[in-house]
């Protein structure tokens, strides 16, 4: 007999959340396909980046003296360095510097932003005005001075900069996660789960939290591209990480150094990566930020 | 008015405050050691306990923070910005040269992005989902990718390559040598120009669409206007507003933009002097810097915000 009427709705089981998620990807491409190339970009540079040591054609440290700043020819793609490095292999391994950078400033930074605006928002009082404040201050830099001046204060180094450029992304996160949080607040079903006695920490991590996913998601993939424009300024200015490691602003850094006329493709190549980059994550940003909420158009 | 000017300002003095506070912080406290930041990890393991003691004390180190705070905030109240370990000119006077070059590039950088950014946030906005409409929105997308810095260094390599130009390397007010200052002030305000020209045709575009279908319009065209007056009297000074508030923001952008656009054009700015002062790891000319920088930021906030308040009355009254 159950097996003539229909079961109770079953619960997600792993392939059944796989084939929603593929959905989900599915619909994307239908709705956004322009964004939806663009992220397929964004999945290629990642990989690129994962791949690195197998892809290069050169190992990107080794210094090759009889070609010492050749331009781009059938060896070397991209031309080589003023000590014979390969440009090509360096621009690879460049995408996974830059990378672990913005992947690690804006999840730590944006985790900790929003945590800290789900807290200001949900108890308000003092300790929101007081953070309010000191969120303030923090915004009272520009991005990059910020960034420069912490990455300096504390060192060179890959966790230097991912730290330093973290901070400047924590307001941000703060902002936008307090104001949704002050609005879900007021919502009956949190106010009946209020009700019903719920503890503070369950209100806020099983009731509000999730709501807070989507501009969470959105804010964090806007904010990609400018932790890899603010690594590659940081690389160029030299607080970034330190020389011998491939990046793209230590490449920009080396070419204005080498003298007063840069060889072009020791300039063009790293520079177009970081366009192609910042512009794969950016429209993809815009992407999911459509799809998910549209209303957060322009606010963040 | 004034009072909601006093508030801002009341606000503003808290806010520095707190910047002083956090540029202290982050330059004397996070590193645990100055020295480290002045010698090198490298340098600073090759001095012995006496010599790191020596330069403690003599850079007056060894005294408890909040007295080393106060003796700074001091310094700063009577003008005194200190000195650079590596050059004689005092900070000072370096912020006194080098800045009105930074100023003016940031002062033709936002004149050029309205002048770009409107009209074309304009034409965008009237004829929205058009060919000419994506191409607008795709270019300006772009705009913002591209990072600045590295446009200057192909901007001077293209001068440099085709008409085998550069532009003049030493610094030159624009009274006493106007053609060899806009020289040096033209590539690097073009350049941050087009990017704040992008958000501001973004933002106008939007701010536009949305005010087009506001009431106000509708009623302006029922009652005959001609569609031009319509756009340019009724629907444009309200699109603006936001726009004024995001070329506020943008502001820092191309405050903190100017560093590496400075050093990519070597324009003898105050960003090629923060740029100097951070490959040179002079702690203490970058403290300075920093708070400047925050302070001339926080001030045009200010201005920005008092702006929008003379210009909107909702937010006056608030």
């Amino acid at each position: 007999m159950t097996a003539i009427f229909p079961a109770q709705p079953a619960l997600p089981t792993t392939a059944s959340r796989a084939r929603s998620a593929l959905r989900g990807i599915g619909m994307f491409f239908r709705r956004a396909p322009f964004s939806a190339f663009w992220g397929c970009i964004a999945a290629a540079i990642v990989a690129m980046a994962v791949a690195a040591p197998v892809i290069v054609p050169y190992e990107p440290l080794k210094s090759d003296f009889r070609s010492m700043q050749k331009p781009p020819s059938e060896q070397h793609w991209f031309g080589t360095d003023q000590i014979g490095r390969d440009t090509l292999s360096r621009v690879i391994y460049g995408s996974r510097a830059s990378l672990t950078v913005a992947f690690g400033a804006v999840l730590f930074g944006t985790t900790v932003g929003a945590l800290w605006g789900l807290a200001c928002g949900y108890f308000g009082g003092r300790f929101d005005m007081v953070s309010q404040r000191l969120i303030e201050f923090l915004q009272s830099f520009p991005d990059l001075i910020l960034a420069m001046a912490i990455a300096m204060a504390l060192g060179g180094g890959l966790v230097t900069v991912i730290v330093a450029i973290a901070i400047t992304r924590i307001p941000f996160g703060g902002r936008v996660i307090r104001s949704v949080v002050l609005s879900l607040k007021e919502i009956q079903y949190v106010e009946a789960a209020r009700g019903l006695g719920a503890s503070h920490k369950r209100l806020m991590f099983r009731h509000i939290l999730p709501q807070c996913v989507a501009p969470y998601l959105i804010l964090a993939t806007t904010h990609l591209g400018v932790a890899i424009v603010i690594e590659a300024s940081l690389g160029f200015l030299g607080v970034g990480i330190p020389p011998p490691s491939p990046t793209w602003g230590n490449m920009l850094s080396d070419a204005l150094n080498a003298g007063l006329v840069p060889p072009w493709w020791l300039v063009l190549f790293p520079g177009v990566a970081i366009t192609i980059t910042v512009l794969a994550f950016n429209l993809l940003g815009d992407g999911i930020r459509d799809l998910l909420d549209p209303r957060l158009r322009g606010s963040v | 008015m004034y009072s909601y000017i006093a508030r801002r300002l009341a606000f503003g003095t808290l806010t520095v405050i707190g910047v002083s506070i956090m540029v202290f912080v982050v330059m004397r406290i996070l590193p645990g050691d100055p020295l480290v930041a002045i010698f090198g990890p490298e340098g600073f393991t090759k001095l012995s306990e006496q010599e790191r003691a020596g330069y403690m004390a003599a850079l007056g180190l060894s005294d408890p923070l909040w007295v080393q705070y106060l003796a700074w905030v001091k310094d700063i109240l009577r003008g005194d910005f200190g000195h650079s370990f590596f050059r004689s000119e005092s900070v000072a006077d370096m912020i006194l040269r080098r800045g009105p070059l930074t100023a003016e590039i940031a002062l033709i950088s936002v004149v050029l992005s309205w002048l770009v950014g409107i009209p074309v946030a304009i034409v965008s906005a009237l004829r929205p989902n058009t060919i000419a409409d994506s191409l607008v929105r795709f270019v300006s997308i772009l705009f913002i990718a591209v990072p600045g810095f590295w446009v200057g260094m192909l901007i001077v390599l293209a001068l440099l390559f085709w008409f085998g130009y550069r532009a003049p390397m030493a610094g030159a007010s624009l009274f006493a040598d106007p053609v060899a200052n806009l020289q040096l002030v033209v590539g690097p305000a073009i350049v941050l120009g087009l990017g704040q020209a992008a958000y501001i045709a973004r933002m106008g575009r939007s701010s536009l669409l949305e005010v087009i279908r506001e009431d106000y319009v509708r009623t302006a065209r029922a009652k005959g206007l001609n569609n031009r007056l319509v756009i340019a009297m009724h629907a444009l000074p309200n699109a603006l507003l936001p726009v004024i508030t995001l070329s506020g923001v943008l502001l820092g952008l191309v405050l903190a933009g100017s560093i590496p656009v400075e050093r990519a054009f070597g324009t003898p700015g105050l960003g090629y002097a923060m740029f100097t002062a951070v490959s040179e790891r002079d702690v203490f000319v970058m403290q300075n810097l920093v708070f400047v920088y925050a302070v001339v930021f926080v001030l045009l906030n200010i201005v920005v915000d008092v702006t929008i308040a003379l210009l909107d009355p909702r937010i006056r009254y608030r």
